[in-house]
């Protein structure tokens, strides 16, 4: 019996808890209790910013890794971070999954690294969520202070919002004492948080995700498992995506649902609003490739391989459904 | 050797380590360092040393640089500053003296507005630790200057800060909300009233030491006339100014508790160079004494975080649930049994540190039992702050004897500890006994 | 020479916690009146901190500043409780040299590929590392000096001390070596 550990920063709780949880059960079950995995939650091991040192490191053998932490280190992976137009959780992550296991170049740049890639998660796709005055157009974010991350906190910036520097955890204080008006966040987030608890309106941006989350190894061990063992790792890692899609899209409309009950009023962006957001955005898909070309990586050639990737699982969706939904049907 | 073996060992080692004076961070680090040597170099049943010491030194590095690479732990030091900076400057003595003027019948009134102050002020901030730190440095060498007993002088504080994780805010309860998917509100307002209760407590404690010893609180027969009495108490605004700020700051949505610590500093320094109690070289030695303390309580709390992860990688906190788990026992045979492996963790281990480790096996035992995980959230909280007054590893007692120096030795603050944690323990039991102390006032908002 | 770098290295601190307090400070007033911020000012509170936290550390080992229990070995004779004092401090270099590795090692690695955080600037993270290293390896020499001396001291038939010295002592510390 092979017995992995596994580092992951956050609580065992909520959908990618499961999601992790399945991939480790799945795991023991189709390796007939051949492998087993030791999850270590809420950072005991280390925090989401020390991941990838300390999976190379062989600190935990596989691990949660957060790419925004990384922005050099991990800047292949950083592309499922932008602010593309990709708002549907499953088709992110299988394009995300694709890249990251057809191309030689981030494969390569992995291996240099110590790592491997396993399988992916996604925040799925950044929606906004206020206290008082309601986003109902892109105007409205002018003036308003709000806590965002990454590139979309950026776009929320040049847009006229006076950006707050805080935790996601600090976010709760912060809307309730009125530090902050709005939060960048993602429906099955805002519900784990406890935050519809203190908003008034969720506006849904319909926009892009934050995808750059997902389980790396050590590859020194990854190398020293057998082929079989390697293969049931690649293929539960791969099934993951289809599994966390199935569990977030459930726990997002879940969320949803709950924050309308707590009386949060839910707000659809209008369609040119939308377009507006994502025309900013595209300003630092220039900026990712020029981080992915000082890393080696060839990053214009990555980013029209994954444009063409969501535009494939796109067509796929829409062509055959989810594949939970096929299968229980 | 297993995991867990080592893990016993390692206990021990540091109970040994420490007895013998080894310094309190030197004993942790190295401990933990050399035993997560041992786990993965015998992790796959070779010696492989080579492998091991790149994930031990990987690990210990990842886990001190991280605490201290912090952004809401900059209020430590600030706030640490910020006692510095208002003794310079007078404002703690003002204070105290209007203390001591108004509550001069009243024996041992200055403890108690202490241990009244640091509820406050560690119900506010939502850290025990900046609390001890900071009210460590402010009420403690006055109370001595009163004449008042090292032990109650410096267990009051440490007492006191502990009360900061109960009243709302608190990051414990919102980390607790996470691990357990409960209303971080309805934690927040379960707390109210068991803090209140400890803290009236606490109050009491005082009480009783005093009246059955009355040499630890002296008390003066002087007589202040009504005009003296306002005018101390008019004397004391700039203490009451940064407290209105600190208070109007937060509730106000104008900043977070860590910003409020540099505003704050800020503020005394601007305070003391108007009123001309504070030069450059009083702000400079100000400022290089509270680095000497901050860097030695940090290391401290990191060498915890460093032992924290070492009892991850063994599986101690796993094993241990598992055991009662299996056992199969009544709900007050378990509850007595969760209160002891907390207390035992809390002898070790940092607040945080516990709930990482134990709250992802312990949450599914106690849902088994169908409890209610509000009022048992209360119930760990009370349990963690025990563990930061309880020998060897209390961190507020050594942030304590760090800021106090050679008038108060670690053995003496527990000594004086003792009377607090008997209330403690009654309050605890309450508790557990009666649910409804803590579900009521979550209850009635719903 | 020790006591010198220490005190260079304690005012650095010192000047790296009044920057944290005016940093934290502006970055408030820039939000509450003027509608902006500091930019990456979390990045650079956090890379401060390491500078406030760290470079003292060594003074304070200095100042014998590190909280131990002492109540069991008072009541040890006078030369068994000095030989565990050195020991102790020797520990202390065993508990720092795993740090001083891994962090020479982290440090390197963040050079070479140029690692940054995130943010409106893209601050480079090697500078935190850096302090990182040059407080633990002056905490390192400190201890390694308190070893011989004391156990120098102790090998001479002599007694020694871990009384905690305050700052306002060292400070006025004539050079020891
Ligand atoms: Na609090
Ligand atoms: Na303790």
């Amino acid at each position: 019996e092979t017995v992995l550990i596994h580092g992951e920063a956050g609580p065992n709780r909520g959908a990618r808890a499961d999601a992790l949880q399945w991939f480790a059960d799945q795991v023991a079950e189709r390796s007939d209790g051949d492998m087993r995995f030791d999850i270590q939650w809420g950072g005991a091991l280390f925090k989401a910013n020390a991941a990838v040192q300390s999976i190379a490191d062989g600190v935990a053998d596989t691990g949660s890794v957060i790419a925004v932490y990384y922005p050099q280190e991990m800047a292949g992976y950083g592309i499922a971070d932008l602010p593309v137009n990709n708002p549907d959780a499953w088709v992110g992550m299988r394009a995300t999954d694709e890249l990251m296991r057809s191309s030689q170049a981030i494969q390569d740049d992995l291996a240099d690294k110590n790592l491997v890639y396993i399988g992916t998660w996604t925040t799925s796709q950044v929606n906004i969520g206020c206290k008082g005055g309601a986003i109902k157009s892109v105007a409205d974010i002018s003036g308003k202070k709000v806590r965002g991350v990454g590139a979309y906190g950026k776009v929320f910036g040049e847009q006229g919002a006076n950006m707050v520097n805080m935790s996601i955890y600090d976010a709760y204080q912060g809307l309730d004492t009125g530090l902050i008006d709005c939060s960048q966040g993602y429906s099955y987030a805002v519900a784990a948080l406890k935050q519809a608890e203190v908003m008034d309106s969720y506006t849904i941006l319909d926009w892009g995700q934050v995808g750059g989350l997902g389980i790396f190894m050590n590859k020194d061990m990854h190398d020293s498992l057998t082929p079989e063992q390697q293969e049931t790792l690649a293929s539960v890692g791969s099934d993951m995506a289809d599994e966390f899609g199935r569990l977030i899209t459930d726990a997002n409309d879940k969320a949803i649902a709950s924050m309308k009950e707590q009386g949060v009023e839910v707000i659809t962006l209008p369609e040119e609003d939308r377009a507006q957001l994502v025309e900013a955005g595209k300003k630092f898909l220039d900026e990712w490739a020029e981080t992915a070309g000082s890393a080696g990586l060839p990053g214009d050639e990555l980013l029209e391989e994954y444009k063409g990737l969501i535009a494939k699982y796109t067509e796929q969706r829409d062509a055959e459904g989810y594949p939970w939904e096929a299968k229980s049907n | 050797m297993d995991a867990s073996t080592i893990g016993m060992i390692a206990f021990a080692a540091v109970l040994i380590l420490l007895a013998l004076r080894v310094p309190i961070a030197f004993t942790l680090a190295a401990v933990a360092t050399v035993a997560t040597f041992f786990i993965f170099a015998f992790r796959t049943g070779t010696f492989m040393p080579e492998r091991a010491i790149k994930a031990t030194t990987s690990m210990v590095f990842s886990n001190s640089f991280d605490l201290i690479h912090s952004y809401d732990l900059s209020m430590i030091p600030l706030f640490v500053a910020l006692g510095h900076i208002a003794y310079r400057a007078d404002i703690t003595t003002k204070i105290y003296h209007a203390a001591k003027v108004w509550l001069t019948r009243l024996p041992g009134g200055v403890a108690m507005a202490s241990v009244m102050g640091c509820g406050g002020f560690s119900a506010i901030t939502g850290s025990s630790i900046a609390c001890a730190s900071t009210m460590g440095k402010i009420c403690t060498p006055e109370m001595l200057r009163m004449g008042y007993d090292p032990r109650l002088a410096t267990a009051s504080v440490a007492a006191g800060g502990t009360l900061g994780s109960l009243i709302p805010p608190s990051v414990l309860f919102i980390i607790y909300g996470i691990f357990t998917e409960t209303s971080i509100s309805s934690l927040f307002l379960a707390g109210v009233l068991p803090g209140l209760l400890t803290l009236a407590g606490f109050v009491l404690v005082i009480a009783v030491w005093v009246w059955r010893d009355p040499a630890v609180a002296p008390s003066t027969d002087q007589r202040y006339t009504a005009r003296e009495r306002w005018q101390a108490a008019l004397d004391s605004w700039p203490a009451i100014l940064l407290f209105v700020l600190i208070i109007g700051g937060i509730y106000g949505g104008i900043f977070t508790a860590t910003e409020a610590a540099a505003v704050c500093v800020v503020s005394a320094t601007l305070i003391g160079f108007v009123q001309r109690k504070l030069d450059w070289a009083g702000l400079w030695a100000a400022v290089k004494e509270t680095c000497v303390q901050t860097s030695a309580i940090f290391l401290i709390a990191a060498s915890a975080k460093i032992f924290v992860a070492f009892v991850a990688l063994t599986g101690v906190a796993g094993t241990i649930v598992g055991f009662v788990s299996d056992a199969q026992m009544s709900l007050v045979v378990l509850m007595l049994c969760i209160a002891l492996i907390y207390l035992l963790l809390g002898m070790f281990l940092d607040p945080i540190g516990i709930m990482v480790l134990t709250l992802p096996l312990m949450i599914p035992l106690v849902e088994s039992y169908d409890l209610n995980l509000i009022w048992f959230g209360v119930v760990v909280i009370k349990l963690l702050e025990i563990g930061l007054i309880t020998p060897p590893v209390g961190l507020n007692v050594f942030v304590i004897a760090n800021v106090v120096g050679r008038e108060a030795p670690i053995d003496k603050i527990f000594a004086g500890i003792t009377r607090f944690l008997s209330v403690d323990f009654i309050v605890l039991i309450l508790i557990m006994s009666f649910p409804m102390i803590s579900l009521l006032i979550p209850m009635a908002a719903r | 020479m020790l006591v010198n770098l220490e005190k260079i290295l304690l005012g650095l601190g010192a000047l790296a916690v009044i920057a944290l307090g005016v940093l934290i400070t502006s970055n408030v007033i820039a939000r509450a009146l003027f509608a902006s911020q500091v930019p990456d000012s979390v990045t650079m509170v956090r890379e401060l901190m390491v500078a406030a936290i760290l470079l003292p550390l060594a003074a304070a080992t200095a100042a014998r500043a590190h909280v131990s229990v002492a109540f069991v070995t008072d009541r040890f004779p006078d030369r068994a409780r000095s030989v565990l004092i050195v020991a102790g401090s020797a520990i202390g270099m065993l508990a720092l040299a795993p740090l001083i590795y891994s962090g020479g090692r982290e440090f390197f690695a963040v050079v070479e590929k140029g690692s940054f955080f995130y943010g409106d600037l893209n601050l480079p993270k090697w500078p935190g590392r850096l302090l990182f290293l040059i407080g633990m390896i002056a905490t390192f020499l400190r201890l390694a000096e308190l070893t011989w001396r004391d156990g120098r001291t102790v090998l001479a038939g002599g007694v020694v001390s871990d009384e905690q010295q305050h700052a306002a002592d060292l400070l006025a510390e004539k050079d020891v070596l």
